[in-house]
C-alpha cells in the first residue's frame, strides 16, 4: 500500500466537514448555504471511500455513489427554491425566511 | 319419546325465530298463527313424551338426552341435555298446553295492536324459556331457562313501551328476579365447588356427603331464586305491578310459566331441600305468610287484574307450603289446577276488559252477567275452582295440600294448617267480592259509554280457549280423588317421593272445613257487596292493605333512597372535584406547556443548525464517555 495513510484522508475530510458546517451556520445567502452543504456531503464521501480502500471493501464506494445521487437531488430542489425566491423578488437571506416560527 | 321432548322444546323457539326473521313479510295474523301452531306442536311433542314415558317400564322413567357438551372447563362439564321424567313431562304438558291456549286467545285480544308480530315473537320465546327450564337436565341449563324466563317477562310486561308505568313495572320485575337469579347462581357455583357437577342425579347423589352448612347454603340460594320467580314474600312486589302488561301476558305469567317455576324448582331439587329440612320448612312458612298477606291485600284492591294477581300469590303460597312439607305431588297437582283456573280467570277478565275497551277498575263495572253470559259462566267456574268448591278443580288440589299439612302434624304442621284454612276463608271472600262486584248488581254508566255494543263477547279465538279452560277447570281436579285413586300424585312421586301422605279421613275432614270456610267467605262477600259496604271496614286496616302492607315503601326507604343519596354524594364529592377537575387541569396544563415550548421554534434556520451541531457534539461526547 502506497501513498498517505488513512489518517490524512480523515483529517482532510474533518476539515472539509468543519468548513461546510461553519458555512451552513454562519452564512446568510441560501446559495452559499447550499454550497456548504455540498462540501459537508463530500467530506462524508471522502471518509467512506478512504475506509473502503483501507478495508478493501466496495460497500463504501457504493454508498458514496448513493450519497452523490441524493446530493444531486437535493441541489436540484434547493436551487429550484432559490430560483422561486428570486422570481418573487424576495430577499435572498435565510434569516428573513422565518415565516414558520412558532 | 325423547324426540317428542326435543320437539316440544324447540318448536316454540323455531316459532319465535321465524316471526323475528320474517319481519314484515308476513301478516300480523300469520305471526299469530305461527306462534299458536308452534306452541301446539310443542304440546303434541309433550303428549308423545308423556305417553312414551307412560309406556316405559317404571324403573326406566328417568331418561337423560344430551345433544352435545355445551361447556367444559377442567373436570367440570355441562351438556345441553334434557331430562324426561314424570315431573318434567307433566310440566311440559301444562306449560305448552295452557300456554298454547293463551297464545291462541291472544290472537283475538291483541288484534289491531300496532306491534302484534313483536308480541307473538316474545310469547313464543316465553314458552320456549319455560320449557327449557322444566326440561333442563342440569342446574346450569335450568339457570339459563330461569334467566330467559326473566328476560321474556321483562319484554312482555313492558310490551306497551310507550307507557311509563309499563316500563317501570318491567324494570321492577327484572330487578326483583335478578336478585333471585343471583342467589340461584351462587348456589350453583357452590355446588360446582363442592361436588364438581351440576347434573341433577350427580348432585343428588353427592348431597349426603356435604356438610350441613353447605347444603343449607345451597338450599337457601335455590329458595331465594324460587321466591323471586314465584313472587313470594319478601320478593313479591313485582307481581302486582306486572299487571301493566297485556292481559294474556298476565295469564301466561300467572298460569303456565314464570311463577310456577319456583314451585317446580322446589320439587325438582327436593333431595337438596330434604337434606336441609330447616330451609324446606322456611319455604313452607314463607308460603303460608304469603298466602295470608296476599289474601288480605286482595280484599281491598279495585283493579280487576290486581285482585287476580294477588290471588295468584296466595295460591302459589299454597304450593310452596306443599313443597315445603314434602307433599310434592299435591304441589304439582295444585300447580296444574291453578294453571287451568287462573288462566281461565285472567282470560275471562280479559274478555271483560276487552268488552269495556280497556277499563280495569271494578268500581266502574257491575251487572255484566246479562251482557256477557258466556263469560259470566266461565268466570264463575274459575271463581268456584279458585275458592275450592267441589267438584271444581281447585277443591281437590287445595284440600290435598291442607290435609298434608294436617298429616305432617307438630307445631309446624298445625300452624300451616290453620294458615291454610284462614287463607281458604280469605280466598272465598276476595274471589266472590270480585265476582259479585263485576257480574251482579247494577250496570254502571261507564259501561254503557265505553262498551262497544256490536262487539259481542269477542272473537272466536278468544271464546274457544276460554271454553276449553272452563271444561278443564271443572273436571281437571278429578285425577286425584282421595281414597279412590290418585294417579297424578303417584306419577310425581316417582320423581320426588312425598314425605307425607294424608289418610282419606284427614282429607275428608279437611275438605268439609275448607269448603265451609270458603262458603262463609262467599256469604260475607255477597252480603258486603249487595249492601254496598267494603269487606274491610276498619279504615286503618284498609289503608294498610291498600298500601300492600307498605312493602314498596319499605324497600324504597331501605334500598332505593340510600343508594340514590350515596350516588348524589359521590357525584358531588368525588366525581366533580376530583375526576372532572383533574381532567380539566391536565388539558389546560398541556396547552400552557405547549405555548411555552413553541417559543423555541424561532423560524431562524441558522439557529436550528447550531442547535443540531451542538446536540451532535454532546451525543458524541456522551457515547465516547460511556464507552
Amino acid at each position: 500500500m502506497s501513498g498517505p495513510g488513512i489518517g490524512w484522508y480523515l483529517i482532510v475530510a474533518a476539515i472539509l466537514f468543519g468548513v461546510g458546517a461553519l458555512g451552513v451556520m454562519m452564512r446568510r445567502s441560501p446559495l452559499i448555504v447550499l454550497l456548504s452543504l455540498e462540501i459537508m456531503l463530500n467530506a462524508g464521501n471522502l471518509t467512506l471511500i478512504a475506509f473502503a480502500r483501507q478495508l478493501g471493501d466496495l460497500d463504501g464506494q457504493i454508498f458514496a455513489l448513493a450519497v452523490m445521487a441524493v446530493a444531486a437531488a437535493e441541489v436540484a430542489i434547493g436551487l429550484g427554491l432559490i430560483v422561486a425566491m428570486a422570481r418573487r423578488r424576495l430577499v435572498l437571506d435565510v434569516d428573513q425566511a422565518s415565516a414558520l416560527r412558532g | 319419546m325423547i324426540a317428542g321432548a326435543w320437539i316440544c322444546l324447540l318448536a316454540p323457539l323455531a316459532g319465535s325465530l321465524a316471526i323475528t326473521f320474517a319481519g314484515q313479510r308476513i301478516s300480523r295474523r300469520m305471526a299469530g298463527w305461527i306462534s299458536t301452531l308452534t306452541t301446539f306442536i310443542a304440546f303434541g311433542g309433550a303428549l308423545v313424551a308423556f305417553f312414551g314415558l307412560w309406556a316405559t317400564d317404571p324403573s326406566d322413567r328417568e331418561q337423560l338426552s344430551t345433544a352435545y357438551t355445551w361447556l367444559a372447563a377442567g373436570d367440570f362439564e355441562a351438556g345441553f341435555q334434557i331430562l324426561v321424567d314424570p315431573l318434567s313431562t307433566v310440566m311440559m304438558l301444562i306449560v305448552s298446553g295452557v300456554g298454547g291456549l293463551i297464545v291462541w286467545y291472544s290472537m283475538g285480544y291483541m288484534a289491531g295492536d300496532d306491534e302484534e308480530r313483536r308480541y307473538f315473537a316474545y310469547m313464543s320465546l316465553f314458552v320456549f324459556a319455560m320449557l327449557l327450564l322444566v326440561e333442563a337436565g342440569n342446574f346450569l341449563l335450568l339457570l339459563v331457562g330461569w334467566g330467559l324466563v326473566g328476560l321474556a317477562s321483562y319484554l312482555l310486561i313492558g310490551f306497551w313501551h310507550k307507557r311509563p308505568e309499563a316500563v317501570a313495572a318491567a324494570k321492577k320485575a327484572f330487578v326483583m328476579n335478578a336478585i333471585g337469579d343471583a342467589t340461584f347462581a351462587l348456589a350453583a357455583v357452590l355446588l360446582i365447588w363442592e361436588t364438581g357437577t351440576l347434573e341433577f342425579f350427580g348432585v343428588f347423589e353427592d348431597v349426603g356427603s356435604l356438610s350441613q352448612t353447605t347444603v343449607n347454603l345451597v338450599a337457601l340460594g335455590l329458595l331465594g331464586g324460587a321466591v323471586a320467580k314465584s313472587a313470594q314474600i319478601p320478593l313479591h312486589t313485582w307481581l302486582p305491578d306486572a299487571m301493566e302488561g297485556p292481559t294474556p301476558v298476565s295469564a301466561l305469567i300467572h298460569a303456565a310459566t314464570m311463577v310456577t317455576a319456583g314451585v317446580y324448582l322446589l320439587v325438582r331439587a327436593s333431595p337438596i331441600f330434604e337434606a336441609a329440612p330447616d330451609i324446606q320448612h322456611l319455604a313452607a312458612i314463607l308460603g303460608a305468610v304469603t298466602l295470608l298477606v296476599a289474601g288480605l291485600i286482595a280484599l281491598v284492591q279495585w283493579d280487576i287484574k290486581r285482585v287476580i294477581a294477588y290471588s295468584t300469590m296466595s295460591q302459589i303460597g299454597y304450593m310452596f307450603m306443599a313443597a315445603g312439607i314434602g307433599a310434592y305431588g299435591y304441589a304439582i297437582f295444585h300447580l296444574m289446577t291453578h294453571a287451568f283456573f287462573k288462566a281461565l280467570l285472567f282470560m275471562s277478565a280479559g274478555v271483560v276488559i276487552h268488552h269495556l275497551n280497556g277499563e280495569q277498575d271494578m268500581r266502574r263495572m257491575g251487572g255484566l252477567k246479562g251482557v256477557l253470559p258466556r263469560t259470566h259462566v266461565a268466570f264463575l267456574v274459575g271463581t268456584l275452582a279458585l275458592v275450592g268448591i267441589p267438584p271444581f278443580a281447585g277443591f281437590w288440589s287445595k284440600d290435598g295440600i291442607l290435609a298434608s299439612a294436617l298429616a305432617t302434624g307438630g307445631s309446624l304442621g298445625w300452624t300451616l294448617y290453620v294458615a291454610g284454612l284462614v287463607g281458604a276463608l280469605l280466598t272465598g271472600a276476595y274471589a266472590f267480592r270480585l265476582y259479585y262486584t263485576v257480574f251482579r248488581g247494577q250496570a254502571t254508566e261507564v259501561e254503557a259509554s265505553r262498551a262497544h255494543a256490536s262487539h259481542g263477547e269477542g272473537p272466536l279465538s278468544m271464546l274457544v280457549p276460554v271454553g276449553i279452560l272452563t271444561v278443564l277447570s271443572t273436571i281437571g281436579g278429578l285425577v286425584v280423588i282421595p281414597g279412590v285413586w290418585h294417579p297424578l300424585t303417584e306419577w310425581i312421586g316417582e320423581t320426588a317421593e312425598a314425605l307425607v301422605e294424608p289418610t282419606a279421613g284427614q282429607d275428608y275432614l279437611t275438605s268439609a272445613i275448607a269448603v265451609a270456610l270458603g262458603l262463609i267467605g262467599l256469604y260475607l262477600a255477597r252480603r258486603a257487596v249487595f249492601a254496598g259496604r267494603q269487606l274491610v271496614t276498619n279504615p286503618g286496616a284498609w289503608r294498610v292493605f291498600e298500601h300492600k302492607l307498605y312493602f314498596d315503601e319499605l324497600y324504597d326507604a331501605l334500598f332505593y333512597r340510600p343508594a340514590a343519596a350515596l350516588s348524589v354524594a359521590l357525584r358531588r364529592e368525588i366525581e366533580e372535584p376530583v375526576i372532572e377537575r383533574s381532567m380539566n387541569e391536565i388539558g389546560s396544563g398541556t396547552i400552557q406547556v405547549g405555548g411555552e415550548v413553541a417559543r423555541v421554534q424561532s423560524g431562524l434556520l441558522r439557529t436550528y443548525t447550531v442547535a443540531i451541531a451542538f446536540a451532535v457534539c454532546v451525543l458524541v461526547v456522551v457515547f465516547v464517555a460511556v464507552r
